[in-house]
């Protein structure tokens, strides 16, 4: 279980997480929604320390990293246990799509086995020596899928990954994620789309939504929350989101 | 008398000259590059050595060289009331404007870096050391080399100032045998010969740089 307790993050006067506590369990999604500033990429960089909370406590499979931290020694990191797919990808322009992908395997002393079969998973035999600037936005969507999952994570954190999809492939990275959870891959998926949200949490039980505003979690639960929200800001949230849908 | 006549007839003075204006390049260059890539590793870690490069590069900049070099060999040795040689005072002054040109090329590359290609990085599990090694030093080095070896080239040629204050450098031995035979043409061919040769290949090599590492990487 990857979790994160009481999590408070402050940027100067501005809270931007307000005692989160959120968990993303093996072979389950954790949808993460909100408007834009509320604070997901924020939890969703807590959660894999890429940005500490100030105060709270996030425990990744058992290990517990308190904050503040008692003694001012070096993190361990729990990369790339816990991974992250950023919302711009941040491929290296300097190494191609396969590159990408084997440069940590390599480093790592990944098994190369893993790489033929995330390549095949995700259909990207025919632009793998492309570099990323050569490639789409779909195929480098799936590169930098293609580059967390080599390692095999037990847990993968997505921001807003198909902010810049179409409706096509939306649905198919929709599927790699439910196979990565078949796998036993624990996910967090930050979205602002509540369509996209609401195909997650349809597809099987024990998935959770977690709504997100001003660094607050106003409500979380399975997706009958997006069906009868209780919040009256989750309510406004959805019913603007259906305008604009 | 042809430029090949006057290069053979003059062969020792020119090597001589030469040699003194190589000594120049090779000191600049080598202080240059090594003290400006630490000046602006610092520059860019420290805010307040950043501002202080910020400001002599800003002042460097609006300063002409042969001003900076009259000065620092005229007024401030009569002020500190000392005698140093030219050629020390060019090599100084040549290295100063070139650590702090390499560092000011440095700490913009630095400054300018994606922090996020870092981050991926790390969640993909590389160390710091495999990060900057496979990760930053190349990308950093595929912006940085281009104006470094354009940098480099300008300082090369800046050192013909140097016979301004009698250093005897290849212009000044040049300015020598002119005064002695009379064939200006002839000798300052064989000098822009001299030049083209060595910054050619630089340029050249600069500009290769540029087309290989330095590609449109920008996303569609």
């Amino acid at each position: 279980m990857l979790a994160g307790q009481k999590l408070r993050k402050t940027f100067g006067s501005l809270v931007a997480l307000n005692d989160v506590d959120v968990s993303v369990a093996r072979d389950k999604i954790t949808v993460v929604i909100g408007p834009s500033g509320s604070g997901k990429t924020t939890l969703l960089r807590a959660l894999a320390l890429l940005d500490p909370p100030d105060r709270g406590c996030v425990s990744i499979d058992g290990t517990a990293f308190q904050f503040p931290r008692r003694n001012s020694g070096t993190l361990a990191p729990p990369w790339p246990k816990v991974t992250v797919v950023f919302q711009q990808l941040f491929l290296w322009p300097h190494l191609t799509l396969r590159e990408n992908i084997l440069l940590p395997l390599r480093l790592n002393g990944g098994d190369f086995a893993r790489f033929e079969e995330v390549i095949r998973l995700f259909g990207m035999i025919d632009f793998l020596d492309r570099y990323p600037n050569e490639a789409s936005l779909g195929q480098r969507q799936r590169a930098a899928l293609a580059r967390a999952l080599v390692l095999e994570p037990h847990y993968v954190l997505l921001d807003e990954i198909t902010s810049a999809l179409d409706i096509e492939q939306t649905g198919i990275i929709m599927n790699y994620l439910f196979s990565l959870r078949d796998r036993g891959i624990g996910l967090m998926v930050v979205t602002h789309f509540i369509g996209f949200a609401k195909r997650i949490l349809a597809r099987r039980e024990g998935d959770q939504l977690v709504f997100l505003e001003g660094g607050s979690v106003l409500e979380s639960g399975d997706i009958g929350v997006l069906e009868n929200p209780k919040h009256p800001r989750l309510r406004a949230f959805l019913a603007a989101s259906q305008l604009v849908s | 008398m042809n430029v090949f006549d006057i290069l053979v007839r003059f062969h020792r003075a020119f090597a001589g000259g030469l040699k003194v204006t190589l000594y120049l390049a090779g000191i600049t260059w080598l202080a240059g590059l090594t003290g400006g890539t630490w000046m602006g590793i610092l520059a860019h870690r420290l805010r307040g050595v950043g501002i202080v490069l910020r400001s002599i590069a800003f002042l460097l900049a609006a300063t002409p060289f042969l001003v900076m070099l009259y000065w620092a060999t005229y007024p401030l040795q009569a002020l500190l009331g000392v005698v140093i040689e030219p050629f020390y005072t060019a090599v100084t002054l040549l290295s100063i404007l070139n650590i702090v040109g390499v560092a000011e090329i440095c700490r913009t590359a630095l400054d300018d870096f994606p922090r996020e290609y870092v981050l991926a990085a790390r969640v993909s599990g590389l160390s710091a050391m495999q990060t900057v090694m496979r990760i930053e030093l190349p990308l950093l080095l595929r912006q940085v080399f281009p104006s470094l070896l354009n940098l480099q080239v300008s300082m090369l040629q800046l050192t013909l100032f140097a016979s301004l204050i009698s250093v005897q450098e290849l212009f000044r031995v040049s300015q020598s045998i002119d005064s002695q035979i009379h064939k200006p043409v002839e000798i300052y061919t064989a000098l822009a010969i001299f030049f083209i040769g060595v910054c050619a290949p630089i340029n050249g090599l600069a500009l290769w740089m540029k087309h290989r590492f330095t590609r449109d990487i920008s996303e569609r």
